[in-house]
């Protein structure tokens, strides 16, 4: 019997995982609905195969990935997830869990994906693995973040306006918004806004 | 009151008609006093200069009297012949009723009033020096008073420090617009331009003007124009305005047909032009600018020019007063620019939060039940009975359903809810939950009728799901009260259960925490703070109406 624990915190999911683990080889041992739960329960419970959803209601999915890829005796994860954006997407390849399924597919994918990872293998969904596969191409052929336009964004997440931007880095305001424009083609953003929103991520890149 | 008006109008931005009445005034009040005080009728040496005076006042005030040009270009000589007059006076009066210090104050204001500080410090010390020199070349006299001269010498001294202080404050201390001007200019969803130079046109009583701007740095701009009662947008490829001197705003007044422009520098003398060196004519021309004022407007990230034409009674005051209606329409535009950005913002959170529910709601349900039904297809094959397991997944569908269509109808709303029809909506969605969770779940509410925008009640409804399902899950709860109220801009949702509640510390403090709840509620601006023992759970959630509303 393999053991496994679901971390997903909608109910749904695991009211489904339930019944369909039921009466197969698999022990469904609980469900974490968070990374903090996930932690305790790894420890307490020892499974032998994690089904891990990605965003978790206090922080992602991939940081229990690495607490577990960190353990003696680490048990095999799956990152069952309904979506990743492509900074998620290139993390979970670095990180190179057992096994990867977006809820969206055909859950007989899910179903062989399970057994695969039980039997020791790798898999990985074709449709994760084509998109993983286009967002590193981007990633690569995209222009980095200059040291100088990692400054602004951050100016811009803390709300300056370009006046006070220029004033900070010492160049005048038609700099920064030539710098502004240059990073809103190359993050593909619409406008400040939605660079402040979106700049801890972007930034992370 | 008429009157009162009339009189106002005739001296309101015109600092050089107040200095050419009150020399006016002066000189002939006092060539009055002479005439009048003197014992016998025949002429004195200093009479033909009291009347030359008086004279030449009389005809400065009529020359300069509707003409900023003269004006401005007479004003170093009348300056000049104030200092004359008081060098005069000083000279040829040593009885205590002598009127000097009048003579005294008259160039230091005017100095100051015109000019700046430097002006009127060197004006003093001229002036000054003079009456030193006078009263050392009278020291000689028998009737020299030296005690009155040093009495008299320290007046001036005084008199020109607090003058000085004017000159110094007077440049940056008219204010001219007030706050309500302000944001009485600004209606929603109208040309921004057009509004802002509605409202400058306003305080000026302008009958025409243009608003030109542009991004920093280039000419390209786009501009608004009303001619009569028309106006239009416009576009221009060139600058209106020639740059023609260094450091500080620019306000211009430009007279096409006698070729003249004036301005101020940076220190606040006059500056003459010819109006070709300071516009581009073309440009103007085709605005049909022909007399006016030009003034500079700069934006957190533009630039451009205000000008404004037909300006009843056009004064040299009016550098001042263009100068700072400018400031004001740059401070328009950036609080338009500031609206649209909150608009923008608002709209990507929305976006952004949207997406994020989708996900959580409908994206999930599905993948869910897509499991299920492959689940449920095994068991048929391996021959194990699945018509209930259809039946729960039949419920969950039509469940979905309805959540879907709340939601969906929350969205086509053109209009915030009222606080009824959402508690209404509320009751519906705690009737769904309490069959779906088998739980007594019942909503009440409190508070004035306030209106509740979307965004909000999606954030109430989803909140409501969520404390519903843990009171279920985690408590083991069979009845839920909820509350609803609004006070001081915050809605206040109430979740009681009588379940066994989270891990609890001491004196129902609480150990574990509803991430989900705590995550959204952060999402939407808010707070959240439980208490838990075992038999009585309160989630007590808080959330800005205002946040929302943005």
């Amino acid at each position: 019997m393999t053991r496994v624990l679901l971390v997903d915190d909608h109910p749904m999911i695991g009211a489904a995982l339930d019944m369909l683990l039921r009466g197969t080889a698999y022990e469904l041992l609980g469900r974490s609905r968070s990374v903090g739960e996930a932690g305790r329960d790894i420890a307490r419970l020892k499974p032998d195969l994690i089904l891990l959803d990605v965003n978790l209601p206090d922080g992602s999915g991939l940081d229990v990935l690495r607490k577990v890829a960190r353990m003696r005796s680490r048990p095999r994860v799956i990152l069952l997830t309904a979506g990743m954006d492509e900074a998620q997407l290139l993390a979970a390849a670095d990180l190179e869990p057992q096994g990867m399924v977006l809820k969206t597919s055909d859950p007989s994918l899910l179903t062989e994906c399970i057994d695969a990872v039980a039997a020791g293998k790798r898999w990985i969904d074709p449709e994760i693995a084509d998109r993983t596969r286009r967002a590193q191409e981007r990633a690569d052929s995209a222009p980095a973040l200059t040291r100088r336009e990692r400054e602004l964004i951050e100016l811009v997440r803390q709300g300056l306006r370009n006046r006070d931007i220029a004033a900070e880095l010492g160049v005048t305001e038609g700099t920064v918004k030539v710098y502004l424009h240059a990073i809103f083609d190359k993050l593909q953003v619409e406008n400040r806004t939605e660079l402040a929103l979106r700049a801890a991520q972007l930034i992370s890149r | 009151m008429e009157q009162l008006a009339t009189l106002r109008g005739l001296f309101k931005f015109h600092s050089g008609r107040v200095i050419s009445l009150g020399r006016v005034m002066l000189a002939i009040t006092l060539f009055l006093i002479v005439m009048v005080g003197r014992s016998r009728p025949e002429l004195t040496q200093t009479d033909p200069f009291l009347v030359a005076y008086a004279l030449g006042a009389l005809v400065i005030a009529a020359a300069t009297w509707k003409n900023w040009w003269l004006d401005a270009r007479l004003a170093t000589l009348t300056h000049g012949l104030d200092m004359a007059a008081f060098t005069a006076i000083a000279f040829s009066s040593t009885a205590t009723s002598s009127p000097f210090i009048l003579f005294f104050i008259l160039p230091l204001l005017s100095a100051a009033v015109r000019w700046s500080w430097r002006e009127t410090a060197v004006t003093a010390a001229v002036l000054i020096a003079l009456f030193m020199i006078g009263g050392y070349l009278l020291s000689g006299a028998e009737v020299f008073d030296s005690q009155r001269f040093v009495l008299r010498a320290a007046n001036l001294v005084i008199l020109t420090l607090l003058l000085i202080w004017f000159g110094v404050h007077q440049r940056f201390a008219r204010t001219f617009l007030r706050v309500e001007d302000f944001d009485s200019a600004i209606r929603e969803g109208e040309n921004p331009l057009a509004q802002s130079l509605g409202f400058a046109m306003r305080a000026s009583q302008a009958a025409g003007g243009a608003l030109i701007v542009g991004a920093v740095g280039e000419d390209a701009c786009d501009g608004f124009v009303v001619q009569g009662d028309s106006g239009r947008n416009f576009s221009a490829e060139r600058a209106l305005v020639r740059r023609f001197q260094d450091g500080g705003d620019i306000a211009l007044l430009f007279d096409v047909p006698a070729g003249r422009a004036l301005t101020r520098q940076p220190g606040g003398r006059f500056h003459f032009l010819a109006s070709l060196a300071a516009l581009d004519l073309v440009e103007a021309q085709g605005l049909g600018l022909t007399k006016g004022l030009i003034a500079e407007v700069s934006t957190g990230t533009n630039h451009g020019w205000l000008a404004l034409w037909d300006v009843p009674d056009l004064s040299t005051d009016f550098l001042d007063f263009g100068r700072e209606l400018a400031g004001a329409v740059g401070a328009l535009l950036d609080r338009f620019a500031l609206f649209d950005a909150m608009e923008a913002g608002a709209a990507v959170r929305v976006r952004l939060s949207l997406a994020r529910d989708v996900h959580d709601s409908i994206v999930q349900f599905l993948a869910g039940s897509a499991i299920r039904i492959e689940a449920i297809k095994r068991a048929a094959s391996s021959g194990a009975m699945v018509e209930s397991d259809l039946d729960e997944l039949k419920r969950l569908f039509v469940e979905e359903q309805g959540e879907i269509r709340g939601f969906v109808m929350a969205l086509r709303q053109h209009r915030d809810l009222e606080l009824a029809e959402a508690v209404a909506e509320l009751r519906a969605l705690a009737e769904r939950l309490g069959q779906q969770w088998s739980v007594d779940c019942r909503v009440s509410a409190d508070g004035d009728e306030v209106p509740i925008p979307i965004r909000l009640q999606l954030d109430l409804q989803q909140l409501l799901r969520e404390a519903v399902a843990n009171a279920v899950r985690h408590g083991g709860a069979d009845r839920i009260d909820v509350g609803l109220s609004v006070a001081n801009d915050q809605v206040e949702l109430s979740v009681v259960d009588n379940g066994s509640g989270f891990a609890n510390g001491k004196d129902g403090r609480v150990d574990a925490e509803p991430w989900s709840l705590k995550e959204r509620v952060e999402r939407a601006h808010g707070s959240l703070k439980l208490r838990s023992v075992p038999g009585a759970t309160n989630v007590l959630i808080s959330l800005p109406l205002k946040r929302a509303a943005a």
